[in-house]
Parts: structure tokens; C-alpha cells; sequence
């Protein structure tokens, strides 16, 4: 039993656990579909919609015909991947102007994003508006989460919802995921379950030396030999982990509860299968081999890895699809030969894979509980301007600014201005978004290519015993797997062996894991699964 | 003996233990021999700006080394930083554990792993950087030129001014995987030198580390307790027929011994901190495998995980064990007859 | 009071017609064999070397043009052109100036405020005898034994109010009992003769302070400033767990995130992506700004170091 036990497990305040079904339903607000655009490419296999049309301006519509913020003022903390813009910029007056709320925005490096969102809520000031990706509810981030902040129930459930139709059209399967201690309390930004993480690589260079796209795991490993040339300082791929923890079929990292499956009675978590093994084991033969970028080999990932690729130092790498667009239209800039694509998700034998579905809403906005009514308002007033769908004034303003400072239109298509690129940015689209999309008019083929690269991955998307819940897991768990991350970092680069992960993986039974298991099977013997 | 200043000196230096009589006081009213006769109200008027004038700095130093101390009952409870907007008062709502944080220290086998590196990496500076200044000092005192010794001199110290950060990025030039050495041996068709990201050979990397960054800024002390070696006593040396070696042996060694012993007390005492930033910089790069001692240990479990109770449990048993040392290490001094660090 | 102020050098100087030139040796000592000399002098070079080298590097890539570091694959050892693009992107604006900015500042009202706090206490117990005055002492002496942990000062830092703001990254660290020994030694060594007939003049204690002991221990004063100074502006530690506003981070903290971790200046990401900047040019140029300021301070201090250390030393 784990020393801990006597202490944590009894405190009411704590809110352990998940709510699903009538519980659920009793605070989930009422789904009022939004139908402003049809889209160029409807939703399959769980895919986003695309749109791959500009839309004129005179043909845009008005989802907010009036405005709902009260005039006061919101600060916000958000997670920022790369070049936060300076404040009171003509987009954010525009967009402050426009809502009708004053926000100052507070961003954080996103990559230890983690490690200032504990200090901050541990602090008596905390932003009004904190945004939490999923991956970052850790440790005693969800303990915190129930208690610092507040239950937008009382505004939004059923049919409340209602005076805010933007948020009415968001799916609810991604409301579910904001329930966080028995309570309503974060306005998600709905995913696809669909698979974002893809591999990709450079067309262009693979055209030019004649390489054909790796179908197989062992394929790969003999392509990305030949195809390294480290002397002109070439490497055939970035750090694939990620890559080939799809190819062999393990759950995904992201969220702890969907770590666990159901499988012949017994739940059975991502570390305990041999797929995780063999993901590892691959990947560790990818670093074996020479083939890994040397600076992936230290540890430098993140943004990074993407740079090295536009660079032509990495002819493959893996990271959120909507960096085909991201890095295609910052290199066309420069490089108008520069072409990517993506590569499907192989099997372990080359034959079809097995994948699992992600949580269909990974970030969430919340509201400080000191906040008042006011302001709790000012802030729904915020998320459901953001939230507008493609087609709509809103959009338009939330997704490209202002039209001659942060964009101009060409042939029918809004391109970004320099400071468009650099001030119009994941700000307010964090806070608020409408169903899953893909639209980037200015690359139709890369939106086509996007959406059916999920279509395809939808396919072989399998959903596991946990999907669409969140779950609060006793603290004293809560560290438990912290660890295998950085163990598979140093597995894979050959600095520790599979054994080790074995040996990890028992002392996580007994350190715990078991007794975790327990709980999660009696939460889904009292919730039911959702698969 | 004349060559013994540093302890000398030492001697004289005004500890607290010390009969004020003894001591050397500087000022116009010296009543120190008859304080007890004088009482406390007129003392505390005449000496009132002195209170004064520390008083910052006592306050300082109450707030953030001794209050702190306090903070640590946190080890003897499941602390929730998220029971109150306030930290004082989620410590007073948190639940008491007792001794159990302690007792998952010690079940972890990555504290043992910390522990370890910690004594590994802790013997090999002994081993091999705290020589490097002794020979240095000697080098340097053996220079006679002025404006080389004082040009050698400004060049070894500067490194000691530089943050860590900057050490290991200048490290990282030199040795990683994209630096100057791994880029000559890959002209030369050698992949893969990266001694940055190296987890078997990160011990020797952080040592050498250590030896550019502060072996020449530890030459001062040796280097003052050289010059205060009598001429004489050389020249008498040479006078009877011993040779430069000889000189060196029998006066200019035995001059430093009494530094060396203070300073490896000192260093003995201090021996669970070994480089906190400097490793805390690289544990990324070579896993904390390879780079995890006792503080990084505490830092990742408390500021990362925010499991602040056990890694105050952690950090408790470090700085319990790490005053243990001090104190023995002064024992042993004293036993072997040096002045150590404080005095009885 | 020219005992007071150690400057042997100075005499020296002012003796030796070249201080490049070797003074002659004793009679005693015989003349030193041509493979030691050689050995000694291949050490000392080695030493040095292997301290510039490093240092060379950085400086030459980052003063060179896109076009050279792409030519040499990388770092540039032997340059071959001077451009001044990196440091006129870095400082015209945006994160790096600000952080830059940021340190100075930092760095300025840290070392004020600490050098004011210290040299107050070092005199306030300069004065055997006086009131409280062992006590006082003990209590800093003992502060160097232990130290309270990571975690209780976090919290308490936290507790405090103090996160995110630049207070955490001074008080904390604000007084060194080590530096206040050291400056404490140097005031008690000053003459008492000169401090009694101030006194007899009418002054009080703040005026002997300000006009008597700290003009005789300018040395001492200098190099105890240096070492705050420098504790100031290394540090990056504290800005790491106390600090959450990005805009507010040191500059040793953005050259953590654009040299160690590869990541681009803000303001200069798009310009670098595509290849118009090099990245490795910046990141040197980071790395010059941030040592630049301590390369040419501390050799203006050094003659006093001996003195400084050793009474340290010695009476810590």
C-alpha cells in the first residue's frame, strides 16, 4: 500500500475522479449547430471540416450581432510556442474593441509552460483567464484547477448556453472534457480525436535525389541509412519517437486516463505493453544507426526540429500537421521550390496500424474564482467571439487581424502582412474556438491534404476506455509516470536499455501503479466506458 | 613559524567564541575588558547607531535564511500549496504525515541514484581539480617577471566571473555535437563526437568544467600564503646545499600545508553541494542518469513536480547529513592540530 | 594611510624599467635550467589557451557575416570578414535588448543596495565590544553552515508575494556574510588613532564611516562591489523558478533558451528561418554581450583581489 494512502484519499475538497453520463448531462450545455459556411471538405472518420475558399469580404457573416463585453478588463495567461507579439498592437485593440473587453495578455514559454503554471497558481494572484493544455495537468495542476477557479455552470449549462451561440455550436463531447471536479469549469477548444501528429518530410528534396516515401518501419530504417549524409551535414530524420509510437499502436501520451485500456477484463496501461517496447526499440535503432539529427540526440527538440527540416538538415521529422502550412508559408517566402508532405501512418509489419483516438478537446480556458459576475460574463463574451466559425466577420478578424495593417488581399486571398504573421498569433484563438477545422484558403491543397491525411487516420482510430473524460487522479499518483518520459529519451538514444523500462515499469506497480489501476477500473465500474 | 600566516592570522580573526579581550579592538572607547560593569541601557545608547547600521542586514538575513528553516516542517506534512491563496496559511491547513515523506525518500531509488553521483562526483574534484591550483600557485610564484605574472594572473582568474551558463555554452561550442571539435573530426569524415550529451564521460566533463571555470581563481590563497615565506629562509636552505626541489619540499610545501588542510575541510564540509546550476544546466543534455545529485534531486521533485513536502523531506536530510560533515570535518582539523573553520 | 591601500605593484613599477623584463635573481638561487623554463612557460601558455581559445571563438563567429559561418560549417576561428549585423538586430529592439536592459538593472540596484546594506553592517560590528555585537555576529557566522533548503525559501518567496517581481531576484540573495566578514576585516584593520581623534573632532559614527574608513578602503570596496556585481548579473537561477513574465527574464536566462536550447530571439524568428540571419551569429553575440561586462571590470579590480580573498579567508 502506498504510504500516502491515510492522507489523501479522504478529502472531500480534492474532487477526485471524472463525471460522465446523467451527472454529466445534468450541467453539459445544449448543442445548437452553427451552419454559416458549408464546408469544402465535410468531416470523415472524425476528421475536422476544411474550407479551402476565401470567403469576399461582403459575403461574410455576423455571428455576435452585438457586443457582449461589459467594457471592463481580463488579464490572461496563455502558453506561447515562438515570438510572442508586444502588446496593444492594432489587432488586440481591434479585437478588445470588438468583444468589448480590455485583455492583457501574459504569455508563457509553452515548452516549461508546466513549471510556471503551478508557481502561478500557487500564488494570491493569479491572471483572471488562465489557459491549461491537457498535457500539463500534472502533478497538483487539476487539485489547483478545482480550486482557484470557477464553475461556469451557472451560465452555460443546458440551455443558458444559448446566449452565447458560438459556444452553443461547440460539440459535446469537447464540454465533457471541461467538466473538471464535478463542474463546468473550462471552455475547451475542441480537437479532432483524429491524430494531428504526422510525420512529414521534404518533398522537394526527396524528388531531388529520387527517394521513394519508407512504407514500413524496416523500410525506413534502410532508407534513412542511405539517406543520411552527415559530411554535408544531412540526416535522414529528427527525433521520431512519436512516430513510432503510433506505427506500434501505444495510446497516446497526452492525457494520463486514456494511458489505460481496457483489454480481456483487465485495464491495462501504455507502459505495460509490448508495443511500447517495440516503439522504443525502433526508435533506439534510428539513434543507433547514425541517422537522428546530433542535435536531437541532446535533447534540443521542440521548435528546433522544424527549423533544422526548412533548413535541409532533416529530410523527416514529426510534429502538429498544421505545421505543413506553418513552415510552407514561411519558406515560400524565400524558397519558392520549397515543397513538404506527410507520411502515413505505417504499421509495424507495413500494413495497416492501429490507432488510438486523442481527447477531443486538449486545451482549456478557465476563470479565476475571484472573478465576478461581471467579469465572468466579459469572459464568455470572449470565448464566443473567438469561437465564431469560418465564414464570419468574427473569424475573419480573430484568424488575420485588420485588413490593411495585419492583412491585405490578393486575388481574392487574405495574406498576413509581416506584422500580421507576428502579431496576429495564438492568443485569442486559444480562448474559444468552433468545431474542429482546417482552413488556410492561401494553400487549398494543403488543407485538402490535412484533412485527408485524418480522414485516412481516422479509419484505423480506435477509441480507448477513457476517451472524452477528465479525470483527476488522487495526488499521491498523481507523479507517478512522471519519469518515463525522460526514460524513454534515454533509452532511445542508447543511454539506457529496454530492461530498465521494464524494471521501471514494476517498481510503477508497486510504487503504486496497481493501486492506481484499481481506482481507474472502479471509476470506470461506476462511470461505464466510453468506447 | 613565520610561514604559517594564514592560520596565524586566522588566530587573530575575531570569532565569536572568543574572550573579548583578546581581540583587537579598533575604536577610541576599547571598554571591552570591563563591558560587564557597564550597564545595559547606557551600552545600548552609545552603541545605538551601531544597531542601527546592522540592522538591515540582520533583518535580511533573519528573513531569508532563518525563517526559512521554520518552512521546513513542510517535510513533516502533505503540503497543498492550493488550500489557500496565501502559503502560510495552506502550511497550517495542510495534513501532518509525520515521518512518512522520509520514509518515500528513502524507498526511492533514485534518491540513492543522487546520492551517489553526488559522492562520485564529490571525490573526483578532490581527486582532480583541487590539485590543479596548488600547481598553478606554484607556477605562477615561480614566474619573476611582473607583467607576465600579473597578465597569467588576470587571464586565469576571468573565468571565475563567468555565470554558468555562459561556461556551459562555451563548453558546448567547444565540445557538443555541433562545436568546434566535433566539426573538424567530421571534416575529417568523424561522426558523432558529442562529449556534451556523453552520460559515461559527464563526470570528467563537469570536472573539467569546474577546473576552467575556478582552478585559477583558486590560486589566490596559495599564492598569498606563498609570498608570506621568508626569503631568508630559502636563502639559508640554499647556503646549506638544498637544490630548488629540495627548497620546494621542505619550505614552500610545508608553507601551504596548513591552507590545504583548512581548505579540504572546508571542501569535505561542503561535499553534498557539487555544482548545483552547473549540473542543473546539462541535466537535459545527458539525462538525470548521469547528472542527478542531491539538489537537482530536491529541485525536480519540488519546483517541477510541485511535490514540495517530499522534496523538503530530500532537501532536510541533505542539509542534516551536509552539517554533520562540517562539523566532523572541523573535529578532524582540530585533531590534527589546524585552526578549521571556527574554533572551540 | 598609504599602509592601508595595497598597491605593491605600483612600487614595483615605478622601480623596474620594464615590467616585461626579469629582475634580477637573488645570489643564492642558481640559474634555472632552459627545459624547466621552457615547460613552465608551455604550462602557462596551455593555461591560458585553453581560457581565450573559447572566448576567441565566440567573439569571432559572432562578428561574423552569414556567408563565412556558412562557408566554415559552423563556428569561426579564423576570421574572415567583420560585420556588426548581429549585434545591431539584437540591440535594436526586442527581447534580447530588453533582457539586457533588464540585467544592468538588476545588476546596478542589486549591487547599490547590497554594497549599502553590508558596508553598514561591517561597520556596525567593526567595533568590538559593543552592544549585541557577538550576538549579531554569531547569527551571520551560523548562516554559514547550514542553509534553510530550495524548498522552504521558495515558498517562502512565494509566501511573501514576491514571485514575478524583481525584488526575488535581490533579497534573497541580497547580503553574503562572507562579504561582510571580509569588509568588517578591512574596517577593524584601519588605524584607531585616526578613528579616535574624529571622534575627539565631534563626529559621530555615520561621518566616520562616510569620511574616514570608507575613502581608505576603496580597494576593498571595489572588489567586495565586483563580486555582487557579478553575483548579480550571472545569476539565473532565481529569475528561472520566481519570475514567470517572460518580458521580465535576465539576460543569462534568454541566452539559457536561445543558446542551449536552440530556440530564436524574439522579433528575429522569420528572419532566421529563412535564412537571411544566422542563428549561430546571434547566439555568440548573446553570449559576448553577456560576458563582455565582467571581462573588462574584473581586471580593473584584480590587484585588490589578493587582499580582498584573503581576508576573507582568513577571517571568515
Amino acid at each position: 500500500m502506498p504510504l500516502l494512502a491515510a492522507c489523501g484519499g479522504s478529502q472531500e475538497a480534492r474532487k477526485e475522479g471524472t463525471t460522465s453520463g446523467k451527472d454529466a448531462a445534468k450541467i453539459l450545455p445544449a448543442f445548437v449547430a452553427s451552419n454559416v459556411v458549408t464546408p469544402d471538405i465535410p468531416s470523415k472518420n472524425g476528421s475536422p471540416v476544411g474550407f479551402t475558399k476565401a470567403i469576399p469580404a461582403a459575403e461574410l457573416k455576423t455571428s455576435v450581432p452585438q457586443k457582449l463585453g461589459s467594457g471592463g478588463k481580463l488579464t490572461a495567461m496563455t502558453p506561447y510556442w515562438g515570438t510572442p507579439p508586444k502588446g496593444n498592437n492594432p489587432y488586440y485593440t481591434a479585437m478588445n474593441k470588438a468583444i468589448g473587453v480590455d485583455i492583457t495578455w501574459q504569455n508563457q514559454d509553452g515548452v516549461t509552460y508546466d513549471q510556471k503554471l503551478g508557481a502561478v497558481l500557487a500564488s494570491s494572484d493569479i491572471p483572471d483567464i488562465v489557459v491549461v493544455p491537457d498535457w500539463n495537468l500534472t502533478g497538483r495542476i487539476p487539485t489547483a484547477i478545482n480550486a482557484k477557479f470557477a464553475d461556469l455552470g451557472p451560465y452555460l449549462s443546458g440551455d443558458k448556453v444559448k446566449e452565447y451561440p458560438n459556444l452553443a455550436a461547440v460539440p459535446s463531447d469537447a464540454w465533457q472534457r471541461g467538466i473538471f471536479g464535478g463542474q463546468l469549469r473550462a471552455i475547451p477548444m475542441p480537437a479532432s480525436y483524429v491524430t494531428g501528429m504526422a510525420a512529414m518530410y521534404r518533398k522537394d528534396l526527396f524528388q531531388k535525389e529520387g527517394y521513394a516515401v519508407p512504407k514500413s518501419p524496416d523500410e525506413f530504417l534502410s532508407w534513412a541509412k542511405s539517406a543520411t549524409k552527415a559530411r554535408s551535414k544531412v540526416w535522414a530524420c529528427d527525433d521520431m519517437k512519436w512516430t513510432a509510437l503510433q506505427v506500434f499502436g501505444v495510446q497516446p501520451g497526452g492525457d494520463k486516463a486514456l494511458w489505460w485500456n481496457l483489454e480481456g477484463g483487465k485495464l491495462v496501461n501504455r507502459i505495460e505493453t509490448p508495443q511500447y517496447l517495440e516503439a522504443l526499440e525502433w526508435t533506439r535503432k534510428l539513434y543507433a544507426a547514425g541517422v537522428v539529427h546530433p542535435d536531437a540526440v541532446s535533447g534540443k527538440s521542440g521548435g528546433s526540429a522544424a527549423n533544422r527540416f526548412t533548413a535541409g538538415q532533416v529530410l523527416v521529422y514529426n510534429n502538429n500537421i498544421s505545421d505543413w502550412w506553418g513552415k510552407t508559408a514561411e519558406q515560400r517566402t524565400q524558397n519558392p521550390d520549397f515543397e513538404m508532405g506527410v507520411i502515413d501512418v505505417f504499421g509495424p509489419d507495413g500494413g495497416d496500424p492501429t490507432l488510438w483516438a486523442g481527447q477531443p478537446g486538449g486545451m482549456f480556458s478557465f476563470i479565476s474564482k475571484k472573478a465576478s459576475k461581471q467579469q465572468i460574463k466579459d469572459f464568455l463574451a470572449l470565448c464566443n467571439y473567438c469561437a465564431a466559425p469560418y465564414g464570419t466577420k468574427e473569424f475573419m478578424l480573430t484568424a488575420y487581424g485588420v485588413e490593411g495593417t495585419d492583412y491585405t488581399v490578393k486575388d481574392g486571398l487574405p495574406v498576413k502582412t509581416q506584422q500580421g504573421v507576428n502579431e496576429v498569433s495564438s492568443t485569442y484563438d486559444l480562448t474559444g474556438n468552433p468545431a474542429p477545422y482546417v482552413a488556410y484558403p492561401d494553400f487549398p491543397d494543403i488543407t485538402r491534404g490535412i484533412v485527408e491525411y485524418q480522414q485516412r487516420m481516422g479509419a484505423f482510430t480506435k477509441k480507448s476506455s477513457f476517451y472524452g473524460l477528465t479525470v483527476t487522479e488522487p495526488t499521491r499518483w498523481a507523479n507517478l509516470v512522471d519519469d518515463f518520459e525522460q526514460l524513454e529519451d534515454d533509452v532511445v538514444r542508447g543511454r539506457k536499455k529496454i530492461s530498465d523500462v521494464q524494471q521501471a515499469v514494476s517498481d510503477w506497480k508497486k510504487r503504486g501503479g496497481d493501486d492506481l489501476r484499481a481506482w481507474y477500473m472502479k471509476l470506470l465500474d461506476d462511470n461505464g466506458s466510453a468506447s | 613559524m613565520s610561514h604559517s600566516t594564514v592560520p596565524r592570522s586566522r588566530a587573530e580573526a575575531d570569532t565569536p567564541t572568543k574572550t573579548p579581550t583578546a581581540s583587537g579592538g579598533t575604536t577610541g572607547r576599547r571598554d571591552t575588558g570591563r563591558q560587564g560593569r557597564i550597564g545595559f541601557w547606557v551600552r545600548l545608547r552609545r552603541d545605538r547607531t551601531l544597531l542601527l547600521m546592522t540592522l538591515p542586514a540582520v533583518l535580511l538575513v533573519l528573513v531569508f535564511n532563518y525563517v526559512p528553516i521554520l518552512g521546513n516542517v513542510v517535510a513533516f506534512q502533505d503540503y497543498d500549496p492550493y488550500l489557500s491563496d496565501n502559503g502560510f496559511v495552506a502550511m497550517l491547513q495542510s495534513p501532518w504525515v509525520g515521518i512518512e515523506q522520509f520514509q518515500r525518500v528513502f524507498e526511492d531509488s533514485q534518491f540513492w541514484h543522487a546520492v551517489q553521483n553526488t559522492f562520485v562526483l564529490f571525490f573526483l574534484q578532490l581527486l582532480l581539480f583541487f590539485p590543479v591550483p596548488i600547481v598553478l600557485a606554484l607556477l605562477i610564484n615561480s614566474v619573476i617577471r611582473p607583467r607576465v605574472r600579473a597578465v597569467a594572473q588576470a587571464i586565469m582568474y576571468l573565468p571565475h566571473f563567468f555565470s554558468w551558463v555562459l561556461v556551459v555554452t562555451v563548453f558546448q561550442q567547444i565540445f557538443g555535437g555541433a562545436g568546434v571539435i566535433a566539426q573538424t573530426l567530421a571534416d575529417h569524415g568523424v561522426n558523432g563526437f558529442d562529449v556534451m550529451t556523453d552520460p559515461s564521460t559527464f563526470k570528467y566533463l563537469v570536472t573539467v568544467q569546474m577546473i576552467w571555470k575556478d582552478a585559477g581563481w583558486g590560486i589566490i590563497v596559495f599564492l598569498a600564503a606563498l609570498s608570506s615565506v621568508s626569503n631568508d629562509l630559502y636563502e639559508a636552505a640554499a647556503m646549506d646545499g638544498a637544490g630548488r626541489w629540495r627548497r620546494m619540499w621542505h619550505i614552500t610545501l610545508p608553507a601551504l600545508r596548513p591552507v590545504i588542510a583548512l581548505l579540504l575541510v572546508l571542501r569535505v564540509g561542503d561535499a553534498l553541494t557539487v555544482g548545483f546550476e552547473q549540473l542543473l544546466l546539462q541535466r537535459q543534455a545527458v539525462g538525470p542518469d548521469a547528472s542527478e545529485v542531491l539538489d537537482t534531486y530536491v529541485w525536480w521533485n519540488g519546483i517541477r513536480n510541485q511535490d514540495f513536502s517530499y522534496a523538503a523531506a530530500a532537501g532536510l536530510i541533505k542539509g542534516l547529513v551536509g552539517l554533520t560533515l562540517v562539523l566532523v570535518a572541523n573535529k578532524v582539523a582540530h585533531l590534527m592540530g589546524e585552526q578549521g573553520v571556527y574554533k572551540k | 594611510m598609504s599602509t592601508v591601500v595595497d598597491r605593491p605593484s605600483l612600487t614595483e613599477v615605478a622601480k623596474k624599467p620594464s615590467p616585461w623584463a626579469a629582475p634580477p635573481r637573488p645570489s643564492w638561487e642558481e640559474e634555472p635550467a632552459k627545459a624547466g623554463l621552457a615547460a613552465k612557460g608551455i604550462v602557462l601558455a596551455f593555461a591560458c589557451f585553453a581560457i581565450l581559445f573559447p572566448l576567441w571563438i565566440v567573439i569571432v563567429t559572432s562578428l561574423s557575416s552569414k556567408k563565412t559561418i556558412d562557408e566554415t560549417g559552423g563556428l569561426v576561428v579564423i576570421p574572415k570578414d567583420i560585420t556588426f549585423i548581429a549585434y545591431q538586430e539584437l540591440l535594436s529592439g526586442g527581447q534580447v535588448q530588453r533582457a539586457a536592459l533588464v540585467s544592468i538593472g538588476v545588476t546596478l540596484v542589486g549591487t547599490l543596495f547590497s554594497m549599502t546594506v553590508s558596508v553598514l553592517c561591517a561597520y556596525g560590528l567593526s567595533r568590538t565590544g559593543s552592544l549585541g555585537h557577538r550576538w549579531i555576529l554569531m547569527t551571520l557566522l551560523a548562516t554559514m553552515f547550514f542553509g534553510a533548503g530550495l524548498i522552504p525559501t521558495y515558498l517562502l518567496v512565494q509566501a511573501l508575494g514576491l514571485m514575478d517581481t524583481y525584488l526575488a531576484l535581490i533579497l534573497p540573495s541580497a547580503v553574503s556574510v562572507f562579504n561582510i566578514l571580509v569588509l568588517r576585516g578591512f574596517f577593524m584593520g584601519i588605524s584607531p588613532e585616526l578613528i579616535d581623534s574624529a571622534r575627539i573632532d565631534g563626529a559621530g559614527d555615520w561621518r566616520i564611516l562616510w569620511k574616514i574608513v570608507m575613502p581608505l578602503s576603496r580597494a576593498v570596496l571595489a572588489v567586495i562591489a565586483l563580486f555582487y556585481a557579478v553575483g548579480y548579473w550571472s545569476a539565473w537561477f532565481n529569475a528561472s523558478i520566481y519570475l514567470t513574465d517572460q518580458d521580465k527574464m535576465p539576460l543569462q536566462n534568454i541566452m539559457i533558451q536561445l543558446v542551449q536550447k536552440q530556440e530564436r530571439p524574439v522579433g528575429l524568428t522569420t528572419e532566421i528561418n529563412t535564412g537571411q540571419l544566422s542563428a549561430l551569429a546571434i547566439q555568440m553575440a548573446v553570449m559576448v554581450m553577456a560576458l563582455l561586462p565582467v571581462a573588462v571590470l574584473s581586471p580593473f579590480v584584480q590587484r585588490h583581489f589578493k587582499k580582498g580573498m584573503l581576508t576573507g579567508a582568513v577571517k571568515g
